[in-house]
């Protein structure tokens, strides 16, 4: 797995690229934290590059959003693709989270 | 025998010093006996120069004593007196000259006498003198009387044996001398000297030609008139002798020499020695030759000598290096042997061995003071890697009856209910090996309501046990108050995320069914849909509404659908691990394989569906190893009626 950040305007644009199971998701967790450290609670993932997410990978996302959002930030997605967005829909993830196509929809609201 | 490492330092400086060893010898010698060559060389040439500049000093000391004679004879009186005194006189002034005649012509001095030519020659130490000639001497046709008076000159004569005289081998110089008599000049008689080749011999034998040379003459058609073997001379010539000894080289030299020629020749096999060098020049006067011999091992003693002492020089000293150099590489390797043996030692498992002491400050006492530290550390090391063994074992055997426990919560006993004729239920768990945490669950609400269940916490290990048995025993109580599905996991979501820091959740299936008409509610938090599978044979996806897994967050609300089932109406519940299973190149089972699968065998039962499934994950993975829990649960109506 390879992340990728940097900051567009407000947002913190994080691209995630590659398999996010059991062995991955820490450093996703780890990033996140990283960001909240550094006061960049507001949070954009785009997934687009993402081939796999496995039920770590979704821990490590509703812990990341638990922690932001107990700081007043949020995390959002954007470029769900394939199985992605399928685990998204059925996990329920789609009704936990804002959710959209691509970041520029973020930038423009 | 091994080859250590004192055997090849030992080869390898021994060799590169004996390589310049030597060169440097090798140079050494070539150089030095291109020295004493060219001085041995200088030397013969110089020997024979000097021989041969004496020769002819003798010589011509001796032709001038005879033309001074011829001189004074040409003047003042011939009285008897006078003539008889001259070769006395000359004798005792002039010791190389062995006789010395004055021959008169025919009654030229004496008309009464035809012959006339006192002789003097040295006989025992003194002087003796004799009138030569007579009928049975006529020394008119001797060749030292004959020649000059015939040529008009003075000439040497070839030797030979004096007859007048001594009977001594001779040669002679003889000179004519004239008087004027009426206006003309007449010969009046030759005056002579003779030399001893004896004397010749003793001369030739006086140079010191190294220990073996020596020196020889050859008269000018190759006989030896001078030569240390005695019956060589006058009985020999160098061509009979090169013919006799069979070798061509000295025929060639005896050519050369009779040529007048001047140089030098090395002549093998010669003598019965070696090799030997010849130095040759000329005596033009006697047209004679003097040849000079040398030994070659004589003449280059010197060089062999050098080359003795300077291989003896190096043989010794390559020998003493390597004495050294043998000496100091054991002195190095005999700490290193030692190490040696006790590492093999410490390796056989022996750590409490105690290392050799080293005491030298380089690096074998480094090398000694590291295997202390290997060994101390490898010591400590064993000691901790048995408490963590024995530490993770307990951890294991602990975890594995955790996994034992955990699974023994699930029902395991088919059929379950045999009692009940309404419906047929059978389910299977395949833990991975690690521990996992898949769920399943089916009891009785009331009389009428069964209740069955299938869920998949986040994530492996002791934590996701732990929440599987939460979840479990929050499902059994809070289904068990006849909640509506959605209810139920609404309120086991409370529960669950209250003070779940760790955000662990769980995907639920909850379905009731009602025994007596067949409806089926359920609901579904974040699991993946299950099949439902018709008696006519229909497959299809139990819609979902995507609510999200329970745990996660607090204050969720899970809707609750509603099926009609027919008597042999069937679901088929499953988690990912189905789906997910891998094979060997990572492929995943998928829900489409899983659906082909189940539709391949429409008339299964709920335990035939299963065992189905699972022989068509095996086929699939074909022996790659479950990275998770496979959980199934399939549930057949069968309806009321059958029960009558």
């Amino acid at each position: 797995m390879k992340i990728v950040n940097e900051m567009k305007g407000a947002c913190m644009l994080v691209s995630v690229e590659g398999r996010m199971d059991a062995l991955t998701a820490p450093e996703f967790e780890k990033a996140c934290a990283d960001f909240l450290d550094q006061g960049k609670t507001n949070v954009v993932v785009d997934f687009a590059l993402l081939e796999y997410i496995s039920s770590a990978g979704l821990r490590s996302i509703l812990a990341s959003a638990k922690k932001l959002k107990s700081k007043g930030g949020d995390l959002r997605f954007c470029g769900l693709t394939g199985m992605v967005e399928e685990v998204f829909r059925i996990s329920g993830f789609q009704a936990m989270f804002t959710i959209v196509p691509s970041f520029d929809d973020i930038a423009g609201s | 025998m091994r080859r250590g490492i004192s055997f090849r330092l030992t080869v390898l400086v021994l060799a590169c010093s004996s390589l310049i060893f030597c060169i440097i010898l090798g140079y050494n010698y070539i150089i030095s006996r291109g020295i004493i060559v060219r001085m041995a060389e200088e030397k013969g040439d110089y020997l024979a120069s000097n021989t041969g500049q004496r020769l002819a000093e003798v010589f011509s000391s001796v032709s001038t004593v005879v033309d001074d004679m011829a001189q004074s004879l040409e003047n003042g009186a011939l009285t008897e007196e006078r003539v008889r005194r001259m070769g006395g006189q000359v004798l005792r002034n002039h010791p190389e000259i062995f006789g010395t005649a004055i021959g008169f012509e025919a009654y030229r001095f004496d008309p009464y006498r035809k012959y006339f030519a006192p002789y003097h020659y040295r006989m025992n130490g003194g002087v003796v003198s004799t009138i030569l000639g007579g009928d049975g001497y006529q020394y008119f046709y001797m060749d030292w009387y004959q020649l000059p008076r015939e040529l008009g000159e003075s000439i040497w004569t070839e030797p030979y044996f004096d007859e007048g005289g001594g009977g001594a081998l001779i040669t002679t110089y003889s000179a004519p001398f004239y008087r004027e008599e009426n206006g003309q000049r007449r010969l009046v008689g030759v005056v002579t000297a003779d030399i001893s080749l004896g004397w010749l011999q003793d001369l030739v034998s006086g140079i010191d030609v190294c220990d073996t040379g020596y020196g020889f003459l050859l008269s000018r058609y190759g006989a030896y008139i001078s030569h240390p073997d005695s019956d060589l001379i006058m009985n020999e010539t160098i061509f009979s002798r090169a013919e006799e000894l069979g070798l061509p080289d000295l025929r060639e030299l005896g050519r050369r020499m009779r040529k007048g020629d001047k140089g030098f020749v090395e002549l093998a096999g010669f003598q019965g020695l070696e090799s030997v060098f010849v130095y040759y020049l000329p005596l033009p006067m006697q047209h004679w030759s003097f040849g000079l011999v040398f030994p070659k091992a004589e003449l280059f003693a010197d060089v062999s000598r050098l080359s003795s002492v300077m291989s003896g020089m190096g043989i010794a000293g390559i020998g003493v290096l390597a004495g050294l150099i043998l000496l100091l590489s054991r002195t190095i390797t005999r700490p290193l042997r030692l190490l040696t043996t006790a590492a093999r030692e410490i390796a056989s498992g022996n750590l409490d061995l105690q290392l050799p002491e080293v005491s030298s400050r380089d690096e074998v006492g480094e090398l000694a003071g590291s295997f202390q530290t290997m060994r101390t550390s490898l010591k400590s090391y064993i000691a901790d890697l048995t408490e963590t063994t024995a530490a993770k074992e307990r951890i294991e055997s602990e975890l594995s009856i955790a996994r034992e426990i955990q699974m023994g919560i699930l029902p395991k006993l088919f059929p379950a209910f045999p009692e009940r004729s309404e419906f047929d239920i059978f389910a299977s768990i395949e833990p991975a090996r690690e521990v996992g945490g898949d769920l399943y669950d089916f009891f009785f609400v009331d009389d009428n309501h069964f209740c069955f269940l299938v869920g998949d916490v986040s994530g492996k290990g002791v934590p996701a046990a732990l929440f599987m048995a939460v979840t479990k025993t929050l499902l059994k109580v809070v289904a068990e108050t006849g909640l509506e599905p959605g209810e139920v996991l609404a309120k086991v979501n409370d529960d669950l995320a209250e003070e779940n820091d760790s955000c662990m959740f769980v995907t639920l299936f909850l379905a009731v069914l009602d025994v007596r008409n067949g409806e089926v509610r359920y609901a579904n938090a974040g699991h993946n849909p299950p099949l439902y599978v018709q008696a006519a044979g229909a497959v299809e996806w139990v819609p979902s509404a995507c609510e999200p897994m329970a745990g996660a967050m607090e204050g969720m609300t899970y809707s609750t659908g509603t099926m009609h089932f027919s008597p042999g109406d069937r679901l088929f519940i499953y988690t990912d691990g189905v789906t997910e299973a891998m094979n060997r190149d990572s492929d995943l089972y998928t829900e489409e394989r899983l659906l082909e699968d189940i539709a391949a065998h429409p008339q299964a039962s709920a335990a035939e569906i299963i065992r189905e499934v699972d022989a068509g994950i095996k086929t699939f993975t074909a022996g790659a190893e479950q990275s998770d829990d496979i959980t199934m649960l399939a549930m057949t109506y069968l309806g009321t009626t059958s029960a009558k």
